[in-house]
């Protein structure tokens, strides 16, 4: 709590757990935009969930004290929209990496933005799987040539999620970067804010297994376009397709029907269980 | 980008002062966790140290506002020369083999922004008042950059990573 203002604290959403993140690690930033931005919405801790997957990224719920799961690899979008589907009143944060995302998580990921529940989704950028020693993720450049899993590149060319935001249709589409929270931070808060699925890809270093990326720092640059954020998808996909991956800023925002649960009967469990039973 | 100059007030100053440096012990602390966790112990002391040093400052800052209403600035309503604090340095410029006088460098980087960023409230300010006391912390600040510099001037220079023998990034 701040003497000053009776507010409540970024540090007041953080948990006594330290995270075990290499020291300069990208993720850092992101956990203190999530924290800042939950201040500024100043939500309790039991009126939001942190959904992850597996990854050195997806750690963050432990980070955290508001409700959280670390679920298991690719399943986070899933997890969030069974939870969203159940508890329509929680504010569904889900984050992960762009492993668990883009690759094993990439189908979900397709149908999350298709869904447009009312959810944001978080994706820690650093084009490698870190947590498992450094190998090519999707969004790896294809001349990458440092895993000994591929010594000679992927040769494929990188998903970019931005643009299959856009296609799959997502209604709020952002790019940030980690070494800015207080931009992030903003960020977050606009995409908690919006009705529907935002999604947020950050950039995120991993200096131990990419060194080459603590000069993103001097690379990123917000979009040098008034155009943006724009509605007009063919006009955001001009955006995303010109730029090289490293312009930051909301790019897409949409206005469309959000998810919403149908009459469900409820289901007692015993009559769930009676429906097993052989 | 903002502009520390359009400060106006002495709440709003106090507002930016006090942020200033709960920042910096939030980051300070975030850091020693993280370099404990890795077994930088140096460098986790250090920066606990400078968390310390915040910390009084943060109170002095407390004992100044007391009685005013300061207003709630969000992270991004902040008037600091760039995006983020002058006071939280850059991620980039961490490592978990780092050595201590990089970062007594890392923490003279943080003394000299947040320095300049008085500075520029102490020249520019429409507010007389607002002028004097950025005055104030200026001085402090710029002595906590001359502390510094000393400190770093008695450490060995060293400022080469040593190898790592079981690096965290070689596959097993
Ligand atoms: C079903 C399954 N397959 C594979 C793994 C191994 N695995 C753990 S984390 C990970 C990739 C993580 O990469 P990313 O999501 O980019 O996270 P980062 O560690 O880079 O933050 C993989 C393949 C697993 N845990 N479960
Ligand atoms: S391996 Fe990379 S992604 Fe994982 S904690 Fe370390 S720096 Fe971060
Ligand atoms: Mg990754």
């Amino acid at each position: 709590m701040n003497p000053l203002s009776d507010k409540i604290e970024p540090k007041d959403y953080k948990s006594d757990v330290k995270p075990v993140w290499c020291p300069g690690c990208g993720d850092f930033g992101v956990l203190n935009a999530i924290t800042k931005a939950l201040a500024s919405l100043r939500l309790a801790p039991e009126q939001v969930a942190l959904i992850s997957g597996i990854g050195c990224s997806s750690r963050v719920p432990a980070y955290t004290n508001v409700y959280g799961f670390h679920g298991i690899h690719g399943r986070a979008l899933a997890l969030g929209a069974g939870l969203k589907a159940a508890r329509p009143d929680l504010h569904i944060v889900v984050a992960g990496g762009d492993g668990d995302g883009f690759s094993i998580g990439g189908n979900h990921f397709l149908h999350a933005c298709r869904r447009n529940m009312d959810m944001t989704y978080i994706v820690m950028d650093n084009e490698v799987y870190g947590m498992t020693k450094g190998q090519a993720s999707p969004t790896t450049a294809p001349d990458w040539t440092e895993s000994e899993l591929t010594p000679s590149g992927t040769h494929a060319r990188p998903f970019q999620p931005a643009a299959i935001a856009l296609a799959a249709g997502a209604t709020f589409i952002a790019r940030a970067f980690s070494g800015k929270p207080n931009t992030l931070a903003q960020m977050v808060v606009l995409a908690m804010q919006h009705p529907g699925f935002a999604f947020i890809q950050v950039l995120s270093p991993c200096p131990t297994f990419r060194p080459e990326q603590k000069e993103w720092k001097n690379i990123v640059r917000p979009f040098a376009v008034d155009a943006l954020p724009t509605s007009d998808p063919a006009l955001a996909a001009l955006h995303c397709q010109r730029d090289d991956g490293m312009s930051t800023g909301v790019i897409y925002v949409e206005a469309r029907p959000v998810w919403k649960r149908s009459d469900m009967q409820e289901i007692a469990i015993d009559d769930i269980e009676q429906e097993f039973r052989i | 980008m903002t502009n520390p100059q359009e400060i106006a007030t002495k709440a709003e100053f106090l507002a930016h002062a006090f942020a200033l440096e709960q920042e910096s012990v939030d980051r300070y602390e975030e850091l020693a966790d993280a370099m404990d966790t890795h077994n930088n112990l140096e460098v986790a002391g250090l920066f606990r140290k400078m968390a310390e040093f915040g910390r009084k400052h943060a109170v002095e800052v407390e004992r100044l506002a007391a009685g005013s209403d300061l207003p709630t600035l969000e992270p991004w309503d902040f008037k600091w020369a760039d995006d983020e604090g002058p006071e939280t340095g850059d991620y980039a410029d961490i490592d978990y083999m780092m050595t201590p006088v990089q970062a007594l460098q890392f923490a003279l980087a943080n003394e000299k922004r947040s320095r300049d960023f008085y500075g520029l409230v102490a020249s520019h300010s429409p507010n007389q008042t607002v002028r004097e006391l950025a005055g104030e912390f200026t001085q402090e600040e710029a002595e906590h950059v001359t502390l510094l510099e000393r400190w770093i001037a008695r450490h060995d220079s060293d400022t080469t990573i040593a190898d790592d023998l079981d690096p965290p990034n070689i596959v097993d």
